[in-house]
């Protein structure tokens, strides 16, 4: 019997030996993690980050294409299966903005998550002891570019509501700052970014930035973006100035430039607002009013082509009868910044330097390039301004700039208002998590 | 340790104490019968405060050697056990047992290794037996055969969807994110129950930018279970009986035991069900007129086509009703169960090979289970027994296309925007039409497209049960129990080409492959020890451990070759890839004193640490401790005076919920562009600490029986807190996260169950069993620590969930309140549940039974009619009961946005769940067939509701939290079937 006693013991000391002994983790056995890259990361590591931001800009925009499309009545986005597209973003049965409704939390948390990627990948750059410090300032100014533009896709969005700049450590953001200054804190990280890139490697490959993918590439997109800022911050010098320092090219390429691209391969992902013609279910259709006040003879009219039938959205009771035709295939790039729009900066800015003679040649470059003859109309600032946002209108149409270009002339009050009892919102409200 | 002390402390004594003389010995026969003199087969029969015995035969009849001064105790489920003594028994024995009606002798597991009599019980431990769960109306799937059957559960089909798919949730809602669902183990393995998703989402975009959603309704895995085998059921339902169970157990643990080989003549049995399923409700569809077809749209040009359109499609009488159409198949069922049973003294067996074949009440759907199973007993000597039972499940569901969807492309919504003027029937070429009115033909959509999951699984559970030391009055066991639940599991959904809203994807081919591996193994001393006639001690101590290997693989093929599946015949491929593993262990000792088998004292703690946890070495302490008092036992009472038995009791134990896999990590997530690979950070922020949730139960009661038993009553109180429950906190989105895992308040939990067994009519030849049970759960959150959180469904704009301090845990909050704010417009819980199950047999052969469930109250969120609404195709769109001369349809939409009371409706029903009505024939014992069962059953067949929808039986979401919402799902079904049963 002394013996059962033992066999017992030996047995439950043995097996709590064994519990004790065997230390389990298995890690995250479907990611990296944060702590991976912080670590000591390797070029590749680093390269993965870069290719993941440039992804990531992709997510949602979609939705930012479609909402700013929508407030700024150059498209009506119907829905069978969301009928906030129409009753909320036009105000239909009074609807309002919700501060808690994807059009803004989708989109905002978007960009934010490109923005940590990219804070990620500015920290990940400076633990590492496995590359060059010329090597860490490719790393830094791709990041600081990339995060500028992010945020300024928000700021777009949320206009006098502002933006966070301050996003580096998620337990201590810094504050909310209006448009004013978030655009000059976005201009200045511009700046950080271009000086990085001064004697920089780029040393990661990059899918949308055609033949831009390396240092002074990556700068003339950078000032691209800067002049962009510069002509919202109303200073219209500096914008001149960017552009000389961008890939501005007068006689170029409309779409030269930096896009979103897309691709069927695994992981990737298709551009988000194509939909085939004569599509049911879900519609962008053409403003009525784009195919209104479209001038004789302007090939433009090819980016919102007629139907077969048109479409009523029930909700609204609103009508369209022209597809959205920009992006024309699945795998259509979406662009970024492109010569078009600095172009029309140019005559923008020289607009506003009342050197009408540079403007009125860029806009007849615009003009001509899209089958219409010269600008004929009076030489005046007014005149020429709304020559300019006429433009802007046609050539970027439906590329997130009609909203945006409205508000900065204080002209909301112009886009058409399909029923007297619709809204044109000013601006979105910060999501709810963000008060 | 003291535990331990104690255990050590008990086997000193019985080493100190010299084995008992048996003096003398008396070998005693008989034969054992219930009260109409049918005999008991392997009836028990045992010597008290021994494990020696033996069991009676396929007579009746049994032969035992005692000593003369020993106590024999004869036993069977289902009767009340009797106590003889040895010395008084002259001649050949002839006892009859009466039936259980209350169950006191029923023997109910309550650790890892023991288990009591009811009668003993400090916990209210539900059980099922196998004709309770399949013998009245049997259910498509095991999981669905539980719904209405235990008290205190609220138990919710996520659709009709053929394959199963329930949610089950024990005394209200555990957890917000953690795991709701209990534990399944059957025959002592772990049996898992993920719903794995087919990658739906990437067609439907019900929860657009993933591949998989919680919105794509797969079914569960314990749904593979055949509801035949099994013999009986347990339901732990939270922590003060389950605790032993540890860091499993917060969701209550559902204990199976599936049926065993008896010793005697073999016996084999073929059954055969034949039936159908039909919808079990319609909500009909707009009957349209020129007008209504011309409002469909603003624009007068449109206008006057629809108008053209429907009296076009009038004049040619084809005006169709898609609904029932889709819906309004009749789906034809089988079910084919062939089992054996017998065995000799040494090994007994129960073999069973089964088959069903069920069509669905949409084409194209339906489910399949062929299943195979061996348990095999054998004693290897009068000291160790070893037990094996092994399942082999091969099942099938095709369930086609239903519930959310961002797309248009499911039957639901793509109906909800086609008026039945619309021609979507394919031409003489069997080429579809394009629907103009939606993103998809319905039509074409059920006859092109396939979503099928196939599993094939295999379960083995090893027994093993030695008895290392016997003697008078101790007797030391080892047992070992464990096995594996292996299974593969593929889903197949396919899109061809050909499909309306395949015009972009050109052909989707989503293929899925699963692999899980679940082990699990507990080692276990029990200690039996009785100083005395009156004072009896059990003693277990073990180890155990759980080990899960979940590896899914998920393949997105689009631009898929025509008529091909294989996602290489395709232009473009995306896959992911899913993983989980952990390793629990555990350490328990329990000890159980029994005074007089009238006082029952039971206390016992586990030890419990996981890989899933934050810190994967720390253990985590779950105690429990119950005292149950028979006052009857005491002598308060005589027996057989007023009280049969009367007992109060009371339980208290603690258990935990692991923390959602993966909340400790801070990832990222693939996101390539051009062939470059990219890592993206993911939204959620890890939480290195993350703690389990932390679960305390206290229940009260008394039980009592009265009229010799007739009449049973239990009536329980149980208040449960759960602590540190997980919520995904909301983080300003920019930070880069919009969520955090935390630890993040308490909620409570605390309801009352009440229970009536009673037999109001014992004739000889009408025999009337009826049980009725009361239950209802409040539950509460009592602290928060981060901000209340909406979640599980599509906002406040039609109602959503809202954890917050305070109040309810399930309520359903919306737009409407004061000021604009929200407003509470219901609640998840139903205001108390009953139901009331009947067996009334007519002279041994002619036997009814029905079960009725009655919830009260309790809301969904339906928002399937606001669709249809939306879509301008709901029945009801062109009334106007309120007499505005504006449609209804106008004014419930115009209340969007102001207000989501209209979408939160009671979701309460009475429903005759089962009822079945079976014959038996004598036979002669001498023929070849021995019995003939015929039986007819309806299953779902009346209910009544208010709720508007098709079924108020509903979960868009499956099986988490957030029961109840409602979206154009697979609708419910009834189902009506034949049954002949033959015993060779």
């Amino acid at each position: 019997m002394k013996k059962i006693i033992n066999i017992q013991f030996v047995l439950l000391l043995l097996t709590m030996a064994f519990i004790q002994s065997c230390k389990k983790d298995y890690g995250d056995l479907n990611n990296p993690t944060a702590e991976d890259f912080l670590k000591n990361a390797s070029k590749d590591q680093l390269n993965n980050l870069v290719s993941g931001t440039e992804s990531g800009m992709r997510n949602n925009l979609g939705l930012y294409l479609d909402e700013t499309g929508v407030i700024g009545r150059e498209i009506y986005r119907f829905s069978g299966s969301d009928p906030r597209y129409v009753t909320d973003l036009l105000g239909v049965n009074d609807a309002t903005l919700s501060n808690n409704s994807f059009y803004i939390n989708n989109p905002w948390a978007a960009r934010y998550r490109v923005v940590k990627n990219c804070n990620l990948l500015i920290q990940a750059a400076a633990n590492s002891t496995l590359i060059t410090e010329s090597a860490k300032k490719g790393y830094t100014g791709f990041a600081k570019t990339i995060k500028a533009y992010q945020l300024l896709l928000n700021l777009n969005l949320t206009y006098a509501n502002g933006i966070r700049m301050e996003v580096d450590d998620p337990n201590n953001l810094g504050p909310i700052v209006g448009n004013d200054e978030a655009l000059t804190e976005i201009a200045n990280l511009l700046d950080e970014a271009k000086s990085d890139f001064g004697g920089a490697d780029v040393l990661y490959p990059l899918a949308g930035f055609g033949t831009f993918d390396n240092a002074a590439g990556l700068v003339q997109f950078n000032r691209a973006l800067a002049a962009r800022v510069a002509v919202y911050r109303q200073q219209w010098s500096t914008a001149l100035t960017a552009l000389n320092e961008s890939f501005f090219n007068l006689t170029g390429d409309f779409y030269a430039g930096v896009n979103n691209v897309f691709g069927t391969g695994s992981g990737d992902q298709l551009n988000p607002v194509y939909l085939p013609r004569n599509y049911s279910g879900e519609w962008r259709l053409a403003h009525p009013s784009y195919s209104e006040d479209i001038e004789a003879n302007d090939d433009r009219i090819g980016k919102a082509v007629l139907r077969a039938s048109s479409v009523t959205d029930p909700n609204s009771g609103l009508t369209g009868d022209r597809d959205v035709w920009v992006f024309t295939s699945g795998t259509a790039p979406i662009p970024i910044i492109r010569n078009e729009e600095l172009i029309l900066i140019y005559a923008e800015a020289n607009i506003q330097t009342n050197n009408f003679t540079d403007a009125v040649s860029a806009l007849n470059k615009i003009r001509n390039g899209h089958g219409l003859p010269d600008y004929g109309g009076a030489e005046t600032h007014d005149a020429l301004i709304t020559e300019m946002l006429n433009q802007r209108r046609y050539s970027l149409f439906a590329e997130g700039h009609r909203w945006i270009d409205m508000r900065r002339y204080n002209l909301l009050d112009e886009l058409p208002l399909d029923r007297p009892d619709l809204n044109v919102w000013e601006e979105f409200p910060l999501p709810s998590t963000e008060q | 340790m003291k535990k331990l002390l104690f255990f050590i402390a008990g086997l000193i004594c019985i080493l100190l104490m010299p084995g008992l003389l048996f003096a003398q010995t008396k070998t005693i026969s008989g034969k054992v019968t219930d009260a109409n003199k049918n005999p008991l087969v392997s009836a028990s029969v045992i010597i008290k405060q021994t494990s020696q015995g033996t069991a009676t035969d396929a007579e009746g009849k049994f032969r035992l050697t005692v000593p003369v001064n020993a106590t024999i105790v004869i036993s069977s489920t289902g009767f009340k056990s009797r106590t003889i003594k040895a010395g008084e028994i002259t001649g050949d024995l002839n006892i009859t047992l009466d039936e259980d009606i209350a169950r006191l002798d029923e023997v109910v597991v309550t650790g890892l290794a023991t288990s009591v009599k009811r009668r003993n019980l400090a916990n209210a431990v539900a059980t099922i037996s196998g004709k309770e769960l399949n013998g009245v109306a049997p259910a498509q799937t095991f999981d669905a055969a539980l719904s209405g059957k235990i008290p205190g559960a609220y138990i919710n089909a996520n659709s009709g969807a053929p394959g199963g798919g329930i949610s089950v949730k024990l005394r209200g809602v555990t957890s917000v994110y953690g795991n709701t669902q209990p534990l399944y183990v059957v025959d002592g393995v772990f049996m898992d129950n993920t719903a794995t998703s087919a990658g739906l989402n990437a067609v439907t975009s019900a929860s657009p930018g993933t591949n998989t959603s919680s919105q794509d309704n797969p079914s569960s895995r314990i749904a593979d279970l055949r509801a035949e085998d099994i013999e009986n059921i347990e339901i732990l339902k939270g922590a003060s009986a389950a605790a032993i169970y540890g860091s499993k157990a917060a969701a209550g643990v559902i204990i199976i035991t599936t049926k065993k080989g008896k010793p005697g003549r073999t016996n084999v049995s073929f059954s055969q069900d034949l039936g159908f399923v039909k919808v079990r409700k319609l909500l009909g569809v707009r009957q349209f007129t020129a007008e209504r077809a011309a409002s469909l749209s603003g624009d007068s040009a449109t206008s006057a086509a629809l108008s053209q359109q429907f009296l076009d499609a009038q004049a040619a009488g084809k005006i169709y009703d898609y609904e029932k159409e889709i819906y309004g198949e009749t789906g034809f069922t089988r079910n084919t169960v062939l089992s054996l049973t017998g065995g000799s003294e040494k090994t007994s067996f129960y073999f069973s090979a089964a088959k069903k074949s069920e069509d669905g009440i949409i084409k194209n759907t339906g489910y399949r289970n062929s299943s195979i199973r061996l348990n095999v007993d054998h004693r290897i000597n009068d000291n160790i027994k070893i037990g094996v039972s092994t399942n082999y499940i091969n099942s099938s569901a095709d369930r086609g296309l239903t519930g959310n969807d961002n797309a248009g492309v499911t039957y639901g919504i793509a109906l909800s925007f086609t008026p039945g003027f619309a021609e979507l029937h394919p031409d003489a070429n069997g080429n579809y039409p394009r629907n103009p009115f939606a993103a998809s033909n319905p039509i074409e959509t059920r006859d092109k497209m396939t979503n099928n999951e196939g599993v094939n699984r295999f379960v083995t559970g090893i027994n093993l049960d030695a008895i290392l030391f016997k003697s008078a009055n101790s007797s030391t066991k080892f047992l070992g129990r464990g096995g594996f639940d292996f299974y593969n599991l593929q889903t197949n959904a396919l899109f061809p080409s050909s499909l309306q809203f395949q015009a972009v994807n050109k052909g989707t081919s989503i293929q899925g492959f699963t692999k899980n591996l679940n082990t699990n193994y507990i080692l276990s001393l029990v200690n039996n020890f009785s100083p005395s006639e009156k004072l009896t001690f059990t003693t277990s101590a073990g180890i155990t451990q759980e080990s899960g290997d979940f590896n899914n693989l998920l393949n997105i093929a689009t631009q898929v070759i025509s008529g091909q599946s294989n996602v290489n015949q395709a232009g473009a491929l995306t896959a992911s890839q899913f993983r989980t593993k952990f390793q629990d262990d555990g350490i328990f000792v329990q000890e159980e004193a029994s005074i007089a088998d009238a006082i029952n004292l039971t206390a016992g703690v586990r030890f419990d640490k996981s890989t899933k946890n934050g810190d994967p070495d720390k253990y985590y302490t779950y105690p429990k401790a119950g005292i149950s008092w028979n006052l009857t036992h005491m002598g308060f009472w005589k027996e057989g005076g007023l009280f049969d038995n009367f007992k109060l009791r009371a339980a208290y134990g603690q258990s935990g919920n692991f923390p959602a896999y993966g909340s400790k990590f801070t990832s990222l997530g693939v996101s390539n562009i051009a062939g470059f690979p990219g890592s993206l950070i993911n939204l959620q922020e890890g939480e290195p600490g993350i703690k389990p949730e932390r679960q305390t139960e206290f229940e009260t009661g008394l039980d009592f029986a009265v009229l010799k038993g007739k009449v049973s009553m239990q009536i329980t109180y149980y208040n449960k807190q759960v602590y540190d429950f997980l919520l995904l906190n909301t983080l300003p989105p920019s930070s880069g996260f919009t969520s955090q895992w935390v630890n993040a308040g308490n909620l409570r939990n605390s309801g009352i169950e009440m229970g009536l067994n009673a037999q109001p009519v014992t004739g000889k030849n009408i025999r009337w069993n009826t049980s009725v049970n009361f239950w209802l759960n409040r539950s509460k959150v009592t602290k928060m620590t981060i901000p209340p959180v909406t979640l599980g469904s599509f906002g406040p704009v039609v109602g959503t969930f809202f954890i917050q301090e305070g109040k309810s845990a399930t309520q359903i909050v919306g737009l409407g309140g004061a000021d604009g704010g929200l407003a509470v417009w219901g609640d998840q819980e139903p205001k108390f549940q009953m139901n009331n199950y009947n067996e009334i047999t007519f002279y041994n052969k002619l036997s009814l039974r029905f079960l009725l469930h009655w919830k009260n109250g309790g809301e969904n969120v339906n928002i399937t009619t606001l669709q249809n609404d939306i879509g301008g195709t709901s029945v009801d769109f062109d009334d106007d009961k309120n007499n505005n001369r504006i449609p209804d349809a106008y004014d419930r939409l115009m209340q969007i946005g102001s207000s989501a009371q209209q979408f939160v409706q009671n979701a309460g029903y009475l429903r005759l769940r089962e009822v079945g009505l079976y014959y038996s024939f004598s036979m002669p014992q001498t023929s070849l067939i021995k019995g003939l069962h015929l039986g007819v059953s309806l299953n779902n067949y009346v209910t009544f509701t208010k709720y508007k929808s098709y079924d108020p039986e509903v979960s868009n979401f499956g099986t988490g939290f957030s029961t109840g919402l409602d979206v154009t799902p697979f609708p419910a079904s009834k189902r009506a079937d034949f049954h002949i049963s033959v015993n060779f």
